[in-house]
């Protein structure tokens, strides 16, 4: 059974250990059919070619902290429809769904855990959610987590996957940007680490946020930019290889401070959170 | 003749009559022209005001540099990765007041056009945007004026290789951190990540067939119902009018064009623009400068939920 019907679909399902048996998955990259649960062993990345699927949020936090130490902050802020935004149906109809399928209340999931017995910060888009878009309650929460790291002393470290602004909430979604910067620029005065990795994609104004770490890491096979392919064509009439916006040419380019295969994020990680918080304050 | 809008269309053969009447019948007809354009001009959707923002023959950044400084000085390049001309940046005096002028150009004819790209900020554009600040903050201590007339930020394998995603913050953090009043005014286009870049100020001002919007409507239309002709419900379904975005306390004010736009008095508009700066000068310069960057922060901090 080939559950990958799309060409692009990027998520990994979630199925019974039942159907798990006899699941194989077409690599979107190589073609070839991987058995599902060597593809799940592997950290969803293909095992023939090193393509690297999407993972949950769950997994990706599983990934990235210690066992059960992850403890969300912040995740009761609700959503908010300002424009009471039309296209063809409801904004705030759409939200309700997405609320529903994912369980979650934003893009952004916020918390605080351990990373190798080390205490963060930590911040998880989903691209599940709208894309992992940026709007009112994204910035909420990322103001909120670098006020409570600064407060608390902790480094933060943020995974990004983002399409951009939240088209739906307008010209707010470009001032969340303003807010966030604010917030990150106080938070790094004050001598905070903040540590960006970047995930398959990183667009709009979420890419310029995700820059501001002082140390950026992108996960093998990320594409970064100020906008998408599709957007560029659309914008325009433009098309340029994706290559440009591939994280080993950013990293080329003089933009990143590494690229890694998913399996080495949280040791690479952890040795900086590990210097940083064992230093000898001079 | 002037380049018609698809709303003023039926005025076309008017207009090409007008060409042929002299005297006391093109008066006339002047006149008859004028009360119809009042009357469509009452009644402009959203998407007209942004097909009216982006006419070219609306006052431009330049335009109103040369009109309304003196002894313009201009400041050039990012010292990094060149110059951009898409934005104008320079010190100069307006009414006796030292100011730094910072705006992005969209050029009129198609040689100004190419030279500026059309308006669309790169990152050498958005790094000279920060380096003016800095000048104006730290140096010359002058209160800070942007003109913002832009479709948006550039993409292009160039703006890729130079960093726009690094470079985008910059003019941000300058704004935050400068420590002198600084005015923003929309005077076209406010197009998404290029507009925000000119738009960290203390208050923001619009002229009234000006447009700010994360997106612009085609790409809104294309990504949301792919579909670019739906581009008119995008447009309204956006909020980017002046009179909108006044009603949600995102802007301060706004300047209201001659009634059928900018771009049929551009000498009445930057006379009207003058005053209105006048004004806001006067005010902004009365708040102590060690109050500006708290409130600035705290302007902001109140877009949230
Ligand atoms: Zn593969």
């Amino acid at each position: 059974m080939d559950i990958f019907k799309r060409k692009n679909r990027i998520y990994v399902p979630v199925i019974t250990e039942e159907i798990a048996k006899e699941t194989l998955i077409r690599c979107s990259s190589c073609g070839r059919l991987i058995n599902y649960k060597d593809l799940k062993n592997n950290l969803n990345v293909c095992p023939y070619c090193g393509h690297h699927f999407r993972m949950s949020i769950q997994e990706r936090i599983n990934l990235l902290t210690d066992t059960d130490t992850f403890k969300a902050i912040n995740s009761d802020i609700e959503p908010l429809d300002v424009l009471n935004f039309y296209d063809g149906a409801y904004y705030k109809n759409q939200l309700a769904k997405v609320r529903q399928e994912t369980g979650f209340n934003s893009a952004l999931i916020t918390g605080k855990a351990k990373i190798d017995g080390v205490d963060v910060a930590i911040g998880a888009f989903s691209f599940e959610f709208i894309g992992g878009s940026l709007g009112f309650t994204e910035g909420e929460k990322i103001v909120k987590l670098f006020t409570y790291a600064k407060k608390n002393q902790l480094p933060v470290v943020v995974k990004f996957s983002s399409g951009g602004e939240r088209i739906q909430e307008g010209v707010f979604s470009m001032l969340q940007i303003v807010r966030i910067i604010q917030a990150v620029d106080v938070f790094k005065e004050d001598g905070g680490l903040f540590i960006s990795i970047l995930t398959n994609p990183v667009y709009g104004g979420a890419s310029a946020i995700g820059m501001l770490g002082q140390f950026v890491f992108a996960e093998k096979d990320a594409m970064i930019g100020l906008t998408s392919p599709r957007i560029t064509q659309l914008a325009f009439g433009m098309n340029f290889s994706r290559e440009l916006q591939s994280a080993e040419k950013l990293l080329e380019n003089g933009f990143l401070d590494g690229v890694f295969e998913r399996k080495d994020l949280k040791s690479t990680i952890s040795k900086v959170l590990k210097i940083y918080t064992n230093r000898s304050l001079i | 003749m002037m380049t018609l809008l698809s709303f003023e269309r039926e005025l076309a053969t008017l207009y090409k009559e007008l060409e042929e009447k002299t005297g006391l019948e093109k008066k006339e007809l002047k006149n008859l022209i004028e009360e119809r354009l009042k009357v469509i001009y009452k009644s402009l959707t959203p998407y007209n005001i942004v097909e009216v923002a982006r006419h070219l023959d609306r006052p431009q950044t330049l335009d109103y540099i040369k009109e309304l400084l003196t002894n313009f000085v201009e400041i050039k390049g990012d010292r990094i990765s060149g110059e951009d001309r898409s934005i104008i940046a320079g010190i100069g005096k307006f009414n006796g007041l030292s100011l730094t002028v910072i705006g992005s150009n969209k050029g009129h004819t198609i040689i100004e056009r190419l030279k500026s790209n059309s308006g669309m900020i790169g990152p050498s554009g958005f790094r000279k945007i920060a380096r003016a600040v800095d000048i104006a903050s730290n140096t010359f201590k002058t209160p800070i004026l942007t003109f913002i007339d832009t479709p948006g930020a550039r993409v292009s394998p160039e703006t890729e290789k130079e960093g726009s995603v690094a470079a985008l913050s910059e003019p941000i953090k300058a704004f935050l951190k400068a420590k002198v009043p600084v005015l923003s005014v929309v005077i076209g286009e406010g197009g998404s990540l290029g507009a925000l870049s000119l738009l960290v100020s203390d208050r923001i001002l619009m002229l009234s067939y000006s447009y700010l919007s994360v997106i612009s409507p085609e790409v809104g239309a294309s990504v949301l119902f792919k579909d670019r002709s739906m581009k008119k419900d995008i447009a309204k379904a956006l909020k980017i009018t002046s009179e909108e975005l006044l009603n949600f306390n995102v802007i301060n004010g706004i300047i209201e064009e001659p009634f059928t736009g900018a771009h049929r008095n551009p000498e009445l508009t930057i006379q009207t623009v003058k005053e209105a700066l006048q004004k806001e000068f006067e005010l902004l310069l009365k708040e102590p400068s060690e109050n500006l960057l708290k409130r600035r922060a705290e302007k902001f901090e109140k877009f949230k939920i």
